[in-house]
Formats: structure tokens, sequence, C-alpha cells
């Protein structure tokens, strides 16, 4: 019954934030200095087309109303609330109109999930499995080498990382692809094996980035908790050092770093941006980005929507997972 | 008891490098390094130019210095802040349980869902080119303190139940008192890593502002610094100082905070007595 | 155990980064990742990056891209213009435009014989008379409010004869519906594929086009597009005049960052570049020997983009709308030293409200040379520089810069005519009689309040702009007014810009292709654009209510291109702007749009000027015929 009772309150909790989350960032980008209407004749008329006052009157008339931007504030906020629980569309790209933001988001949402789940998850448990080898044995030779790459690759800035990669291995010893293209059709060989070879270079970039945290933050828990006095108890019980590492320090470790781990689907989204800049891999990064510059509230909405209900998505995950991963807790 | 680690005397010794170049230094500068064309363009370090000059004819030296001082600013304003609110907000939420706890975590979980990224690109086209880089600091605080929240949170959980805060509770010690001789000293290592781990972000979040042109780029940070160099192809033009010295500064930066982190930890460690445990 | 564990790791880390790939190896260069011949296939970059709706090409909705090769290539206009002779010549149309009467509503159109649509059907008047009409009946087209007030009716005569009657009088019709600068959004499409389709809705892909070249294929993530030469490009405008385009394929690439770009042309896989910047053109230079700048040696870049750059005014607003500050602005700015910051001195300068291109220049400009250095203001200062040419090249033959001519005149041709000068105490002078007081080094506005400057600046686009803006801000700020860049992502800069609401800024209203750009000075100053702060400036965004200016417009008006008084004009309404003073033009644009010669004869350059460098504009389709493979292979 307690548990039921934790299970309701957290769904609750969980509707709750995704919906203050999307009435937030509705509000917000109306506030912006630009609109879509302003920004989308600015990009005809610096075309070089010279026009009247009474025709750059027509044409604004003519967007404001495609836009669908008429009405108040509150008008559109419901229609909007009621397009994405309703129809679950989020209508027509404003900077590209009319292509429909779902299509523009249902092609660029898988690149943008496979790179980053994949190499978020190969950060996460190359990171914490060296973390807690430097943490448990911090006297070997071969955790501390380890752990001092990892001190000496993590604060240099994404931007340099990637860069040097690109200077390194596409550049001086071309063995990676400039140009990010895919052959064949998606189930073919031909194709995954394209991808693959297109992003490794882009994965590895963020795996490098990524890796450093995961190392230091678990070796510092994994040290922590090897102090602890039924670690000691266990040693002294004549556990064995590999049931030590795992069933003592590894599950206590672990907890907080599921958290983030499940927090990091976040940064998922948007931190995406500058490998696509760089690489030229597909994604919904460039997209938002560019959406914020055009105020191209659908498609802002569409992206960042998504994104909301993923994070708190995994975060419920992973709340109503904790009693499995630790049952210590006690649910309230 | 030993007497202090070498990491800490290492770790102290950058650190006190840092502060004479951030903090000391640039007061004495003998010109405002952010001018443009004071110099000729270019020029290879020698006796009057430590580091050389930029591609926009300024001393690189006196440069970084600036850049040095705004960025230590900038993330430890933002991981201090950062790391407090967090740890408290967390410690609050997991030991006082109920509606505390509802209220924080809802609170932190909309921070953390809101992708950051489009937030901050609408916030410097709101604030019109004057951002300080205080207010740049707050924004970051804003978007970084429920990360640590979150994890204190579920540390905290796990703690009330371990067995030396039950032994304290039983023995008639009220909950200030637990906090402070056995959970404080617990998680400091984790919040000093925490705040290491914040003020990276925080001056990479900077920098990543700046190399998309969001950041204050007049004022002269690590960021900006490297967003000039590389708008200049420093790296493929092989400048080395130019575009060296900030990243340089970064990684050893990070290496200093890093051993003292680890020091600080190591000497509470011996201090709570776990060698005789 | 764990030790083992820890090498295992490390030596799959190393795997990763050495062995797996290095398997992959591509192979050799003969083949593009599209599939097509290298050898055959022109790269071009897209300088739009990435295109998020690649297959939408119906050419009148709001949100379709252009310049990943659609106009280049895909669309013929009605008219075009030859950058190198400065005049428009017909495209579709046989002639330009013939006027039926003396108040220029009433013209005749013909099409060229034997063109045809890229699937065999002739373009017909069927087909414009169709256009006209689907434009005009469908209210969602952006275009539609344009057209709706040029054409008033049409008359079809026969398959190539149209009389069209115009709303007003267009004396300059091929402007209107044909190209002046970068392209036109006239533009025909077939009949008999769009009588069935909702032009609104319809998204035209793969699209049947007049142009030499038809979209044979896109990347669905939007980063390359690729064009093939169609087979019966005779039947094309392009095939007629100049003859069978050179690449069989036309591939538009986006790269990505300016390094990336560089590594590409490094290593042979990018022909064309749009804008880079000097740095870049230096490091591509020494890394690949067939890299090709528009002059073989300085200053490389072509100065002919058609806009020029500098710093505006919003004029209505106290302190620019008195022309003695906007005059001391000018004489506290070091042109030397904003120049060399911005394109490290790559620049010519232009003291007028055209641009230094080369007809204008010669139009402009040089005549003007003398009367500018004679002029004075009212207390007989004579603020004009003419050795800013023989000063500059001074100092960057210090800085170790080779083959800089010798003679002034060449000199000048080089680097301009000349600007004003750097006079910091004349500026202190004019500020100070204006009520403005210097405080302890400090600038204050005659209200006592601290003056600051905000100049708004395009942020990661248009880099010359943004590298000026920095450029002049720094040195106002060394003058002593606070100063600062706001930079800014294009919507928000050109709402600022339409709405008046801002400082000052690093725009561009001075634009020009030919002597005659009497449409765009109309466009840029004519007092009847100006409304409210707020409000979008359908023209004039800079508010400068002149009716000195706005008078000789009026005059030029009814003019036509080559009326003997339209040139005399427009040099009065020149002399006109520089007493005025209302924004600072600086410098013309320097374009570095360097080629890669590896695989390609016939690339234009200085010494082989059939038009000019501009891939992204519709004329690029009228490169083709004169780019053809290297015949050693």
């Amino acid at each position: 019954m307690q548990f039921a009772k934790f299970v309701v309150t957290r769904l609750i909790a969980y509707v709750l934030v995704i919906w203050i989350g999307i009435t937030v960032v509705f509000f917000v980008p109306r506030f912006m200095p630009t609109d879509p209407v302003e920004a989308m004749l600015g990009r005809i008329m610096t075309r070089g087309a010279y026009m009247e006052a009474e025709q750059v009157e027509a044409m604004r008339a003519t967007l404001t109303q495609a836009f669908g931007l008429e009405g108040t504030l509150m008008e559109q906020y419901f229609g909007f609330m009621q397009r994405i629980f309703v129809t679950r569309e989020f209508g027509p790209s404003l900077s590209m109109f009319p292509t429909p933001v779902n299509e523009l988001i249902g092609r660029a949402l898988p690149w943008t999930l496979g790179l980053l789940l994949s190499s978020t998850i190969i950060a996460w448990i190359l990171g914490n499995a060296i973390g807690l080898l430097a943490g448990y044995r911090s006297r070997w030779l071969s955790s501390r080498t380890l752990e001092i790459i990892a001190i000496f690759v993590y604060p240099i800035p994404y931007y340099i990382t990637a860069l040097i990669l690109i200077i390194l291995f596409i550049h001086i010893n071309p063995i990676f692809p400039l140009f990010f293209s895919i052959r064949g059709d998606p189930p073919s060989l031909e194709f995954i094996s394209s991808v693959i070879y297109n992003s490794i270079l882009p994965a590895a970039s963020i795996v490098i980035v990524g890796f450093g945290w995961w190392v230091l933050s678990m070796k510092a828990l994994s040290s922590s908790i090897s102090e602890e006095d039924f670690v000691y108890f266990a040693k002294l019980k004549g556990a064995g050092e590999g049931r030590i590492m795992t069933a003592y320090v590894l599950r206590n470790a672990i907890l907080p770093q599921v958290t983030v781990l499940a927090l990091q689907i976040g940064t998922i989204f948007n931190g995406a941006l500058i490998t696509e800049i760089l690489f030229g891999y597909p994604g919904l990064g460039t997209m938002t980005y560019n959406a914020v510059l055009q105020a191209d509230y659908n498609l802002l909405m569409g992206t960042i929507t998504i994104s909301i209900i993923a994070v708190a998505t995994s975060t419920l995950i992973i709340d109503l997972l904790y009693p499995v991963f630790d049952p210590r807790i006690r649910q309230r | 008891m030993r007497r202090t680690s070498p990491r800490l005397t290492i770790g102290l010794i950058i650190l006190a490098v840092f502060i004479i170049l951030g903090g000391i230094l640039p007061f004495l500068s003998p010109e405002d390094p952010r001018d443009w064309i004071r110099h000729p363009r270019n020029l290879p370090p020698s006796a009057e130019h430590f580091l050389g000059t930029t591609n926009l004819g300024q001393d690189t030296f006196w440069l970084l210095s600036y850049a040095t001082q705004n960025s230590l600013f900038i993330g430890v304003f933002v991981a201090f802040f950062a790391t407090l609110i967090g740890v408290f907000a967390g410690l609050a939420a997991g030991f006082l349980g109920g509606s505390a706890d509802r209220v924080i975590t809802l609170f932190a979980d909309v921070f953390i869902v809101v992708p950051s990224l489009p937030i901050l690109i609408l916030m410097s086209s709101l604030l019109q080119g004057r951002a300080s880089l205080l207010l740049i600091s707050i924004i970051l605080i804003l978007f970084n303190w429920p990360w640590p929240a979150r994890q204190m949170r579920s540390i905290a959980l796990s703690m009330r139940e371990r067995q030396f805060v039950n032994t304290a509770r039983f023995s008639g010690s009220g909950t200030v008192q637990i906090l402070a001789e056995e959970i404080v000293p617990h998680i400091f290592s984790w919040a000093m890593a925490n705040f290491v781990n914040t003020v990276l972000v925080a001056i990479a979040t900077e920098s990543g502002l700046a190399v998309i042109g969001l950041s204050s780029l007049e004022e002269a940070t690590l960021g900006t610094m490297i967003y000039w160099a590389l708008q200049h192809q420093a790296l493929l033009g092989q400048r080395w100082w130019w575009i060296g010295s900030p990243v340089f500064a970064i990684i050893v930066l990070f290496i200093c905070l890093f051993l003292l982190s680890t020091g600080i930890a190591s000497r509470s460690a011996e201090r709570r007595g776990h060698g005789d445990a | 155990m764990y030790k083992k564990y820890g090498r295992i790791l490390f030596a799959v880390f190393l795997l990763a980064l050495v062995i797996l790939p290095s398997t992959a190896l591509v192979s050799a260069q003969d083949m593009t990742e599209v599939g097509t011949p290298r050898a055959t296939t022109l790269i071009v970059d897209q300088l739009d990056g990435r295109i998020d709706n690649p297959t939408q090409t119906n050419p009148y909705q709001a949100g379709t891209r252009f310049n990943q090769g659609l106009h280049q290539l895909a669309y013929s206009n009605m008219w075009e213009i030859n950058t190198a002779t400065g005049e428009q010549f017909p495209g579709l149309a046989a002639e330009m435009p013939e006027a039926l009467n003396d108040d220029f509503t009433s013209f005749r159109i013909t099409l060229r014989e034997n063109l045809a649509w890229s699937d065999g059907e002739p373009i017909t008047t069927a087909d414009m008379a169709f256009t006209i009409d689907m434009v005009l009946n469908t209210p969602e087209f952006p275009y539609h409010g344009f057209l709706s007030q040029v054409v008033d009716s049409y008359e079809v005569v026969d398959d190539l004869t149209m009389i069209l009657n115009t709303k007003r009088s267009e004396p300059r019709l091929g402007y209107t519906l044909g190209v002046h600068i970068w392209g036109d959004s006239f533009r025909l499409v077939p009949k008999h594929i769009w009588e069935n389709e909702d032009p609104a809705t319809f998204q035209n892909y793969p699209p049947v086009v007049s142009g030499p070249y038809t979209l044979a294929d896109v990347d669905p993530n939007g980063n390359w597009f690729l064009y093939d030469k169609r087979a019966d490009w005779e039947h094309t405008d392009v095939g007629q005049i100049f003859g069978e385009p050179g690449p069989e394929h036309v591939l538009f690439r986006f790269y990505g960052t300016e390094e990336r770009r560089i590594i590409a042309g490094i290593q042979n896989q990018l022909d064309i570049f749009t804008d880079i910047s000097p740095e870049a053109w230096d490091i591509l230079r020494d890394a690949n020997p067939n890299a090709r700048a528009w002059h073989e040696d300085f200053p490389w870049a072509n100065f002919d983009d058609p806009c020029e750059r500098g710093i505006v005014f919003s004029n209505s607003q106290e302190p620019w709308d008195n022309q003695n500050v906007r005059w001391a602005m000018a004489l506290a700015t070091d042109i030397k030293s904003v120049g060399l910051a911005t394109f490290a001195g790559i620049l010519r300068v232009s003291p007028l409200a055209v641009p230094p291109v080369q007809v204008i220049h010669d139009a402009f400009h040089k005549p003007m040379r003398d009367w500018m250095t004679e002029f004075a203001f009212e207390d007989g200062y004579q603020p004009f520089d003419p050795n800013y040419a023989v000063d500059i090249a001074a100092i960057l033959a210090d800085q170790g810069v080779e083959g800089l001519p010798e003679s002034e005149e060449a000199l000048v041709d080089l680097f301009g005519v000349g600007w004003w000068k750097h006079d910091p105490d004349k500026a202190t002078e004019m500020l100070q009689a204006e009520g403005f007081t210097l405080q302890d080094g400090a600038w204050h506005k005659p209200d006592g309040s601290p003056w600051q400057i905000t100049i708004n600046s395009p942020s990661n686009f248009e880099v010359q702009s943004q590298r000026l803006a920095f450029a002049v801000a720094d040195n106002w700020r060394a003058f002593g007014i606070d100063a600062a860049v706001q930079q800014m992502d294009s919507g928000t800069f050109w709402s600022q810009y339409s709405r008046g609401e801002f400082d000052a800024g690093s725009y561009w209203p001075g634009c020009g292709a030919l002597p005659d750009s009497w449409d765009l000075l109309d466009a840029f100053w004519h007092k009847r654009h100006i409304v409210p702060i707020g409000q979008p400036a359908p023209g004039n965004a800079m508010r400068y209510d002149s009716d000195a200016l706005s008078g000789i417009l009026d005059q030029i008006a009814p003019l036509p291109s080559d009326h003997p008084d339209t040139i005399p004009l427009l040099t009065e309404f020149e002399k006109q702007f520089i007493v005025e003073r209302p924004w600072l033009p600086m410098f013309g644009t320097s374009k570095f749009v360097p080629v890669i010669t590896t695989y390609w004869d016939g690339l234009p350059t200085a010494d082989y000027f059939y038009e000019g460098p501009w891939w992204w504009w519709s004329l690029f389709k009228y490169h083709m015929p004169f780019i053809q493979p290297k015949s050693d292979g």
C-alpha cells in the first residue's frame, strides 16, 4: 500500500512537471524581441527584392494568418495545449512553412537518439568501470594511469576536443570521412555500416568528453565507500576482493550515478548542437537552435516538448526503480 | 598524524599561481588588453610580449590574465552557489521528506526537464548585449543547482537508513547534530567533487555560449579568448600561443582544483580516523 | 584479476580509436560520396548550411530555400544580370521588356524560342499566364502581395508573346520581374504539372524546371543536393546563349564550420567556396597549390559584392538626429585600424551611399574624388583624407605584404578613393559645440548622462559586418564613448532594424550592382517609407527624414536607366548624402570566394572575368558553359 501511494504521488508530480515545463516554454519565446513573421520578412527582403510599403504590409498580413498567430496569447496557448494532447501534432514549421513540425522532428530524432544514447551509455559504463577501479584499487598503476588520462582529457572544452579529433583523423590522417553521407536504404547492411562508420568520430568525441566526469565522480564515491565500516567488516569476514567490489562498493556507489545518467537524457537534446555543427551530423540540435533564432515557435515547442517528456519520463522510471537498486529505501 | 599531503601542496601552489595571474596581475597591466590593433599582429613570444600577440593586435599574456580573472569569477561564483543551494535543498528533501521533499523535487525537476540551451539562447537575446558576466553567472546557477540537489537527495535517502545514522539517532543526537557530525563529513568529498565539476561546467558552458556568440564577447574570459582565436582560425593556422594559452589554462586550473578536492577528501578521511577503524 | 580488466578496457579504447576505422579506409577519390564520378562533378559550398526541409521545392511557399542550387541551376529567370558588364540581359525572355506607352504601364514580353521544361514540354506564354494567375489567386504565397500590386492584366498574343499591363508606371520592369541582385522571386512553373495541384500545399518534388540542371537527388538530412545536366540543354536559355554546360553533375554540399570547409578544400573535395575569412584563405593557399582566389596575388579577394558595410544610426532618435554628431563620429573613427581589425586591410573604402564595386567606383567614386577633397564644413574644415590608399599600402608593406601596386592611381583603384580623417580633436570640438561634455575621459550627453552606444551586429553570419562592429566599438571606446556590440541572430537583427528599435548597427543599406541604383537608394532613403518607431518599416529603416534627398530621388524615379540625366542626378544625390551624413559607409564587401582548380578549367577569376564569383546568385547557371573538366584529367 505504501508503494502504491508512492507511485500515485510520483505520477502526479510527473504530470505537474511536464505541464509547468511546457507552459514556461510556451510563454518565454513570446517575449523575445523577434517574431517569426518579421524574421521571415527579413529573410525574404534581404534577398534583394524591393517592395513598396503596401506590399510589405500585405505580405505581413498573409504570413500572420498563415502562421496561425492571430488571437490573444491565451487563445494560442489553449489551442496549442489542445493540439499536443488531442491531435499530437505541432502544426507547420514557421521558418520552413508549410512543412509539418512532426515530419521534421521525425526525421531528425532517430539520429540524435541513436548517437547520444549510445555514446552517453558507453561513456557511462567506461567511466564508472575505470572510476570504480581507481577508487577501490587506487594504488594500482593501470587504474592511476587511466585516472590521470581522465583528469587531463576531461577539462578540455568540447569544441576543442572535437576540432582536435577532426584535425587528427580527418585532416592529417584521413581515415574518417569529412563529409557525412549515408549510403543505402534503412534496413540494409550497407546502410548500417555506413551509419556506424560515419558516427564513430562524433561518438568518440562525446565519449571522450563525457567519461572523465564518470571516472572522477565514481572514484570519489567508491573510495569513500571503501573506507566504510561495512566494507571493513566484509573484509574481516573473508569476502573475496571481487565480491567486495561489486556487491558492497559498486552496489552503493551506483545509485547516484544512475540518477545522473537519467538526468543526462535531458542534455542529449541540446548537447548535440555543437556535435552536429562540427561533424555535419544530422539531428535535433541545429534544428532547435535555428528554431530559436528564427522564432519558429511551432518547431521550438515541438523539440522542447519531446525533450521535456523524455527527461521527465526517465526520471520517473528511475524513481520507481530506486527500491530495486537499494531496498533499504523506505518509500513514502 | 601525517603532514599535509603532497597533492594538497601542489594544488595549493598551482592555485596560488592562478590567483596571482587572475587576481593580482590584471591590476598591474600596463594596458587594457581588450583593445584591438594596439600592437603589431601575430608576433611570436618575446621579452616584450611573453605570449606574443593575437591576430587582433592584443598582448596575449595580459589578455590571458584578464580572462583568467573573469573565468575564475564565473566558475567559483557559480560552483559555490549552485553546490551550496543544491546540497542544502537535496539534504532537506531527503531528510525532511513529506511536502518539503515534494516541493523541492518538483522545482528541481522543472529546471531539469526544461532543456537549458534553448533557454540560454533566448535569455541572451533578451538581455540586449549588456549581459554582464554576473548575469550570465546567475543564469548558470539557475540551471546547475538541481543536479547536486537530486543526487544529494538520493544520497540522503540511502544514508538515513545507514547504520551510523541510526546509531546516532538511537544515542539521542538531534538532527542538526547528526548532520554536522555524521553527514557533512561523509558528503564532503562528494560535494568537493561536485564543486570542482561545476567550476568547470560553468567555465565550459560560458565558453560554449561564447563559441556560438552568446556570451559577453567584449569581455575577456577563457571562453571568449577561445572564441576569437577560433574565429581567426588560430587552430589550423597554428597560432599556438593564442589558442593554446586559454586551453592550457583551463586544463591546469582543473587539475589544480582536482588535486585540492582529493587532497582535502583524504585529509578529512584521516581526521575521521578510519586509519584505526 | 581487476588489473586485467583495466588493461582490456584500455586496449578496447585504443582499438576503437585506431584499428577499427583504418579497416574502413575510403577508396581512391574517383567517386564522390553520392556515387557520381569526381572528375565530372562540380562540388559547391552550400551557403545556407543544412536545409531541414530538403524536398520542399515549391518556389512560392514562404519557407522554401533557394541557395542550395535551386535558383542557381534549376530555375531560370525572365531577365538576368551580367555582373561583368553591369547590364541586364534576357534569360527566358527573348528581349528586354518593350514598353508600349510613355507611361511605362504596358509592355510586350516575348519568350525565347525552343525552350522546354525538363520533362520535354515546351515553355510557352500559357505557362507564364498560369503562373501569374496562380500567384494572384493564392494569397498564402508571400509573393502574392507583391505581384498583385504590379500586374493589372495580361493578354496572350501567341505561344511566345504576351502583353502585360501594370498597375503603376514601371520604367524598370526588368528589375521588377527580373534579377537585379541575388535573384528574383518571379519564377515560371509548368502549367501541365501544377494545374491539378493545390499550389499552396504542393511540395513540387522532384521539380520540373526551366534551368539547365535538374534536381536529381537530395540528402534526407539536407546536407547535400545533387543536380544533373539536362540532356536537352539546347532547350534552355543557358544552352542557347552560351552553349553546353561543362559539369555533368553539380553537387551542393554542406561541410559545416570554416575549419571543415578548409580541410575539404585542402583534400580537393570542394571546388567552389562561398565566404571564408582572410585567415582561412591564408591557410588554404599554403596547403593547396591549386587554390585560387579572385586575384592571383594580393589582395586576392573580390571587391565587387553589391553591398557596402558601415555603421547605421537610428536617425530619428537623439543624438543621431543631429548632423554634426554623425559627422563627429566619422572623425572619431580611425578607418585604418578598423580595416586592419576587420579584414587585415584587404578592403576598399567607400565614403558614398553606393558600394565601391568596379562599375560604380568608376561612375561615382573616382569622378567625385576631387569634389570630396575640396568639400568643407561651414567653418572651412575639410574632412576628407584622399591619402588613405597610399597610407594603408605603407602599413601593409611594413607588415610584409607583397605584390602591392606602386602608383597612386593603382592604389586608389585597389583600396579606394579615400575616407574621412581620423581627427579626434575636431570630433571633440564638434561634440562640445553640441553640448556634449568630456568628464574624466568619458563622454556625457548634453543632459549630463553618460553616453552609451550599442552597436547591433550579426552573430556568426556576415562575418565582415560582425568584425567591423567590434572594431568600430573599439575605436569609439578609445575616443571615450562607452560603446558596446550587441550580437544578434538574423531574426532579431533584422526585426530591430525594421522596427527602428536600435541605437546604432552594423547594417548595410548601401547596395547596387549597376550604376543606376535608384530602386535601392529609394528604398533606403526616401522619406515616404518612414513609419513610427516600433512599427516595421517597408524601407528607410534608419528613419532618415530628408526633403533634399527625397526630392532628388523623386526626380530620378520616372527616368529609365539610360536617360542622360540619370547619372548626374544620382551624383547630386551623393553630394547631398555627404553633406547630411545619414550613415557611415566604410568599406565595400571583400569576398574571399576561392576555387580549387584541381579538376576544373574556366572558373571565373579577375583574369578571366566573364561573370562575377557569385555562386549563390541565380546567374551561377551562366558560369556552367565556361567551366570545363581539366583536359589532362
